[in-house]
């Protein structure tokens, strides 16, 4: 950019900082890691420990029951739930955000609009006990479908939605109409093939926000058999005596899918994040 | 009425596109809000019941004389004021480090170390988070008292336990602040600071009065965004806490939650409609103040 000579202590410095913070980062998921191979005994007398002692991959079949439900229900749970409320999530919003955009006077519109922005500022902790009444009314407590359809919506797959259908320039479709076009051909032949790639970043993300979610599922839910992975770690470290090494091992199953599927998507989900809160 | 009736017959497309949308809005949001409001407004006995009994706003004058709550309100906010602070400031000089040109080679490996924890699922950060805190098992007193430094309290003494949240949620929530002020920096003109130099200006006064000012957008949105998050911390305090030691981190959000399994309900929903209060208030100052002044 400019003449002046980079100073090299300045470089150093700042590499120093860069991979020193970066490092701190990182540091409780190699922890996570390691603790998840070693037994308590273990940890207890070198909690430093960079390696574990022996691979032993025991833990993982030891934690295949927790709390009375078998580990892969979890799994299958946090799989179906999350996948099905992206689904829906994405869908519902894609077609939601589009028709508020084209239609932004509509009666109820503006209304729609301000609920929904409204119901993302809430304490969504505070809702405990409508959201029970909503579900216990809607005879979906404790059901599959109450947790999916609770978990759809979220405020940056609509911002991100709202964006890009913005930014369609309104002769495509009126080119489109003029043709003889009607609204659903113009948005299935026209609209949804351009919105190809900002669906595919919102259900990256969606899913990967979906994945993490735990307090309306244990809210939604009357037992165990419809808790998802974090769900189960929670209780698993609300109890007593706990069980270190298990705990560990299970945060690692927690943490592992999402991640790998973060690091093999990175730059759409960072820039997807960056620019639906930009819109926000 | 007719002319919106036949509005909705010509638009009846949109409506039908909307409806998904909007039946999930009203039902999973504005109708449980208006229920929390209607719940505040009884008393807790009869709330659930089949005819609640309305007494008016004698839950939010309970709520508002409770020391504890008071307490828990001041913390609340003290807490939200200090991780904003925090948050914001690591974020903006994280990023400014990697933009600047001193980090070439090894960008997108440190943006992607700071990003991880944002998508790494909270309660499984905070679960190992509370390990590395702890007294005998972590590695944190571990690797301090190893290089002869004193222990950290951590979240077993009610003098580091807000510290050590306060870390903890850093660590889990930074990574997003970063990347939208560093997305900001790579849309700014940099002829702008070209030009400075050639004027004679400083590394310093370059970044303070040509760059910072450009970085408003992020500044405000981050801002607004941090404040709405904080305000409504709970998670952490779940997986780390419960609120202690003492009432030390017992948040407005988490002692609202315990007076819902006390079957408080009146006084619950008040403290949520008052927290709601709170943070639509402070989020639209902040935007307005955002807007108002100048440089943008």
């Amino acid at each position: 950019m400019t003449a002046k000579p980079t100073s090299r202590f300045a470089q150093f410095a700042a590499y120093g900082v860069a991979i020193t913070t970066s490092l701190l980062f990182l540091y409780p998921y190699w922890w996570m890691l390691v603790s998840a191979f070693r037994s308590t005994r273990e940890i207890l007398s070198a909690p430093l420990r960079l390696l574990p002692e022996t691979l032993d991959f025991s833990i993982f079949t030891e934690i295949g029951r927790i709390g009375g439900v078998d580990l892969s229900t979890y799994v299958i749970n946090s799989i179906v739930i999350t996948t099905l409320s992206t689904l829906v999530g994405v869908i519902v919003t894609a077609l939601g955000a589009y028709a508020m955009v084209r239609r932004p006077k509509a009666p109820g519109f503006t209304f729609l609009r301000y609920g929904f922005l409204v119901t993302i500022m809430y304490p969504y902790m505070l809702l405990v006990i409508p959201v029970y009444i909503v579900m216990y009314k809607l005879g979906l407590l404790g059901s599959y479908a109450g947790i999916i359809l609770f978990l759809a919506l979220g405020p940056i797959q609509f911002f991100l939605f709202e964006q890009f259908f913005r930014a369609i320039p309104s002769e495509v479709i009126e080119a489109a109409m003029i043709d003889g076009a009607s609204e659903w051909q113009v948005l299935t032949r026209i609209v949804l093939p351009m919105a190809a790639p900002i669906t595919a970043t919102v259900t990256l993300i969606t899913f990967l926000l979906n994945w993490s979610q735990w307090f309306p599922i244990l809210i939604i839910s009357r037992s165990p058999d419809t808790y998802t992975l974090p769900v189960a770690l929670l209780s698993m470290n609300s109890e007593l005596g706990s069980n270190f090494q298990g705990i560990m091992a299970l945060a690692v199953i927690t943490t592992l899918p999402v991640a790998i599927l973060f690091l093999l998507a990175q730059k759409r989900v960072m820039e997807g994040m960056a620019s639906g809160a930009v819109k926000g | 009425m007719t002319a919106v009736i036949h509005i909705i017959a010509r638009e009846r497309v949109f409506y039908l596109f909307v409806l998904p949308f909007a039946a999930l809005t009203i039902l999973f949001g504005v109708w449980p809000i208006l229920l929390s409001v209607q719940v505040s407004l009884t008393a807790s006995a009869s709330a659930l019941g089949a005819s609640p009994k309305y007494i008016g706003l004698a839950n939010y004058v309970a709520v508002l004389a409770d020391p504890l709550f008071v307490a828990s309100l001041w913390r609340t906010l003290a807490y939200t004021v200090l991780s904003v602070a925090a948050n914001l400031a690591f974020a903006l000089a994280f990023a400014t480090l990697l933009d600047s040109s001193l980090i070439r080679r090894g960008n997108l490996f440190f943006r992607l170390a700071l990003f991880l924890p944002v998508i790494t699922p909270d309660v499984a950060g905070y679960v190992v988070w509370r390990w590395l805190y702890d007294r005998s098992f972590g590695a944190i007193n571990a690797a301090l008292t190893s290089i002869g430094l004193p222990a950290f309290g951590g979240l077993s003494s009610p003098d580091t336990a807000m510290a050590a949240l306060l870390i903890a949620e850093l660590w889990h929530h930074a990574g997003f602040y970063m990347i939208i002020f560093f997305a900001n920096l790579a849309i700014r003109d940099r002829s702008l600071e070209e030009a400075a130099h050639i004027d004679g200006a400083t590394t310093w006064q370059r970044w303070r009065y040509v760059v910072l000012p450009q970085l408003r957008p992020a500044l405000v949105i981050n801002t607004v965004y941090a404040m709405i998050q904080f305000l409504k911390t709970f998670t952490v305090i779940v997986v780390m806490t419960k609120g202690g030691p003492g009432d030390r981190t017992n948040f407005v959000s988490y002692y609202a939650y315990q007076l819902f399994d006390q079957a408080r309900y009146g006084e619950a929903t008040a403290m949520a409609t008052i927290l709601f209060a709170i943070v639509i208030v402070l989020s639209l100052t902040a935007y307005k103040l955002g807007d108002r002044e100048p440089g943008r």
